[in-house]
């Protein structure tokens, strides 16, 4: 049983089934200003799982919230009801809501809130393809977003997960190997200062593997941070402004 | 269906007297129809999708088939179910239940549009032909409307996003291995290699008719809309039949102003269906370039 | 990049995809190298002379002796003032600003509008311009008819007053030509694009058309007033004591616009949305030489959002801006 389950998800010569090595993430695909409407929005697609994510505000707080010495961040994540193979909320292992709470402890350290007190920023995420990884997708992509917007920040934000199935460790999972995992670990990491605001780990670990782990994450959100800033750079290019 | 757009009274005079010159904010004339793009198998997963941008107007729509049992009394039809959502993306208002009232709006408007009759004549697919194993199993078509961006005309904007999204959808073919007897539950299997295209000919496209003043603008702006004392949608398909209709807005029409409204209705309607055929055959080429 | 620029989308052949990336190019290489090297994403360091001291502005912060940018943006200079500016934020008021806004209510004594900024101005009651004289004090009747003057949603110009540290803004409308707006359209745009100069007020006589280019992104296009302010009207207004006669609102909304002057209208409307759209600097030069372009090119109004429309706009500010440089 447990051999099989390895084969199905490495071929013989010890890649993935979409021709990935363990230690690859998948091609991420970055664009920013998607909602024109926003203050700040960014697409993102890594491998099937495709996010957008709108940034709105500072803006007005209502009432009760509008005497501050902080600025207030709202987080809310949605799923489409096509994102998923099974149509609709069946098709969904973790609710929107718990995504919202994860999004939001993720971007809570990076964001400046004593810049825009009194005031609240949105962020409405939606993943309208889920292929796995869907949460470090989000906030990665709801990181761009925010910068898009132009909102103060101490660091650009990436995360990345790991599957654990059997002795491999697979970095950037797809729906169907995390479906199968032994465990797995999620970060999301200040890029530059490479410091990690959100860890979670599930499963039995050794603390070798746990360090090996931790190492192949942080570097490739270290990677990820680095195509973000060129992203964000290119389309900074594109408006044409004198100096 | 405008969400929190104040305007003062000299802009909405300023609007009001363009729309009576036919000659709009834009640059439009009254039965003038934005340019818009289409492009499709924007979701790989579903079995069609497309994106339709309109403007300032941004919608996806998809089309997944499951297949199920045909509905009771009608063994000989298959099945569509149609369902909008507005998105927080779009606007702040939509985020929790903000944005369901205006969901429901949309999705009774395209339900009432491609559904057809109780006894299912006239629904934008011929249902006879989703049907797989008479009585005993038919697809089912789930229509899913997204709407990402509004800049008014979200209806008409849908119905055009899922016209294109069933242009580009596949069906798999299905293998019947058993249960071909009256008695016996049916065995499938489903072949992920053969595709076949589903018929569109009958798709109808709905065109909304605002009322601003004595005048009815087509295609409709946040800022117009915002200005609409009636508005009716007019579902014509390529023949030329109206196969569904819907007013909104308190105010009264005179019959002989509900018809002139429809003949407009039917005019845009032909050369838009044109248009559209045009840009989804565009967006599928392209797709199949890549 | 080519298909779709922020706020706007279009399908362009692949022939004018190719014209498209080719003046873009041009534009970029025109605008200088200074501008891309100046750019630094969040987290980044920015060089800074140490030795001489700086003084840290907007968008910075100091970690471990290093400075780093906060935002996404163009690092700015001056003299020891170093801070980044964002291409794409809210609106960052300055006293002086003038600016057009949305009246969002009408509080005691006091407007709150609606100015594309982290949060909505204040006008008070005593800072907009009443007849009879600038010191006359504030009634009770005034304050009761608040709404005579200016109501929610009303569009109206003015300018910024004071700044408080929290955010806070206050404005002013104590000159003639600030007020209530009328005969015309508004158009956002993003507030980088709109630079601070002399004048925001541009009377384009020869159109018969009256533009406010608010430093907040908010443009206002009209018909020109119906009469310029001087001093014998106001003599007349002097004499009375209530809003009303000095708002002389009744009148106004009624203006007849010929279809002529609509048509101008838009089409400088059309402008300014497209060239909001291509990311280029809002300048009433830039505008009118692009509203004369279309006249000559003879491109219809109803057309001016074709792609066809766009690739000659930037093939024409890239010829600008090579001539220029």
């Amino acid at each position: 049983m447990f051999l099989n389950s390895q084969k199905a998800l490495l071929k013989s010569d010890g890649t993935r089934l979409d021709d990935r090595l363990p230690s690859h993430v998948r091609p991420a695909f970055l664009k920013t200003g998607a909602v024109s409407v926003a203050a700040g929005s960014a697409y993102a697609e890594f491998g099937s799982t495709k996010v957008i994510v709108s940034v709105y505000g500072p803006r007005e707080s209502k009432k009760a919230q509008a005497f501050s010495d902080i600025g207030r961040l709202n987080c809310d994540v949605k799923f489409t009801s096509f994102a998923t193979p099974l149509r609709g909320k069946a098709g969904q292992d973790v609710s929107d809501k718990e995504f919202s709470v994860l999004l939001h402890k993720a971007l809570e350290d990076a964001v400046d809130l004593h810049s825009f007190p009194k005031t609240t920023v949105d962020v409405f995420a939606l993943v309208l393809q889920s292929g796995g990884g869907d949460l470090p997708a989000i906030i990665t992509c709801a990181s761009l977003a925010l910068a898009d917007a132009g909102i103060v920040m101490h660091d650009i934000v990436a995360a990345i997960s790991l599957s654990c199935v059997g002795k491999d460790l697979l970095l950037d999972p797809t729906y169907k190997e995390e479906s199968q995992q032994d465990g797995s670990v999620f970060i999301a990491l200040m890029t530059s200062r490479r410091e990690i605001t959100q860890v979670t780990f599930t499963g039995e670990w050794s603390s070798t593997k746990a360090s090996e782990a931790l190492e192949l994450c942080c570097d490739a959100c270290v990677k990820l941070g680095e195509v973000m800033r060129v992203c964000l750079k290119e389309d900074a290019a594109e408006a044409t402004e004198d100096t | 269906m405008v969400v929190g757009l104040g305007l003062s009274s000299a802009e909405k005079s300023y609007i009001a007297g363009g729309i009576a010159v036919d000659l709009r904010g834009d640059g439009r004339g009254r039965h003038h129809f934005r340019d818009f793009s289409i492009d499709t198998s924007i979701i790989p997963q579903a079995n069609g999708s497309a994106r339709l941008r309109l403007g300032g107007t941004d919608v996806i729509a998809s089309v997944k088939a499951e297949l199920c049992a045909p509905p009771p009394g009608r063994p000989h039809h298959g099945k569509l179910e149609i369902n909008v959502e507005c998105s927080p993306t779009a606007a702040p208002e939509f985020e929790g239940r903000g944005g369901e009232e205006l969901s429901m709006d949309l999705s009774r408007a395209l339900q009432r549009s491609f559904l057809g009759g109780a006894s299912g004549a006239g629904a934008a697919i011929d249902l006879a032909s989703l049907v797989v194993l008479e009585g005993k199993l038919c697809w089912m078509l789930y229509f899913d409307g997204l709407v990402l961006s509004s800049d008014g005309n979200l209806l008409d904007a849908l119905s055009i996003a899922m016209k294109a999204a069933l242009s580009n959808c596949g069906l798999p073919k299905v293998e019947i291995t058993s249960g071909t007897n009256p008695e016996d539950d049916a065995d499938f299997e489903l072949n992920e290699e053969e595709f076949t295209p589903v018929d569109t000919s009958r798709f109808p496209v709905i065109v909304t008719l605002t009322k601003v003043g004595k005048h009815y603008i087509v295609d409709a702006t946040a800022e117009e809309e915002s200005q609409m004392t009636a508005a009716v949608s007019v579902a014509v398909n390529k023949k030329g039949s109206i196969c569904g209709l819907t007013k909104r807005g308190g105010t009264g029409l005179d019959p002989s102003v509900l018809l002139d409204m429809i003949s407009v209705a039917k005019r845009v309607s032909q050369t838009l269906i044109t248009s559209i055929d045009a840009e989804i055959s565009a967006a599928e080429s392209r797709h199949d370039d890549q | 990049m080519g298909d779709a620029m922020r706020g706007a989308h279009f399908r362009l052949s692949p022939a004018q995809k190719q014209r498209m990336l080719v003046a873009q190019e041009r534009c970029r290489d025109a605008a200088g190298s200074v501008h891309s090297s100046a750019f630094v994403n969040v987290g980044d360091t920015i060089p800074v002379d140490y030795e001489n001291g700086y003084l840290r502005g907007h968008g910075t912060q100091v970690v471990d002796g290093q400075l780093l940018a906060t935002v996404c943006g163009v690092v700015e200079r001056v003299n020891k003032l170093v801070s980044v500016r964002p291409l794409r934020a809210r609106y960052n008021p300055e006293t002086g600003d003038v600016v057009v806004g949305r009246v969002t209510e009408v509080a005691p004594k006091r407007w709150k509008v609606d100015v594309n900024s982290r949060q909505d101005a204040q006008l008070m009651l005593s800072a907009v311009n009443l007849p009879g004289g600038i010191q006359r004090r504030r009634t009770a009747t005034d304050e009761l008819n608040m709404r005579d003057l200016f109501t929610e949603n009303d569009l109206i110009s003015a300018e910024v007053q004071t700044l408080h540290q929290d955010g806070s803004l206050h404005l002013h409308t104590r000159s003639l030509k600030y007020g209530k707006l009328e005969s015309g359209q508004l158009v956002k745009v993003a507030p980088y694009l709109i630079k601070r100069l002399k004048q925001h007020f541009h009377q384009l006589k020869q159109y018969g058309v009256q533009m406010i280019l608010g430093c907040n992104g908010y443009v206002w296009i009209s018909a020109l007033p119906q009469s310029t302010p001087d001093i014998a009207t106001d003599q007349k207004r002097a004499n009375t004591e209530s809003l009303e006669a000095a708002a002389g609102t009744a009148d106004s909304q009624n203006v007849e616009i010929s279809r002529e002057l609509r048509e101008r209208i838009c089409r400088l409307a059309n402008v300014v949305r497209v060239l909001g759209a291509c990311g280029f600097l809002i300048h009433p030069d830039s505008i009118v030489d692009t509203y004369e372009a279309s006249l000559s090119w003879g491109t219809e109004l109803k057309h001016m959002f074709s792609g066809e429309f766009f690739v000659k706009v930037v093939e024409r500010e890239a010829e600008q801006r090579s001539k220029k440089g």
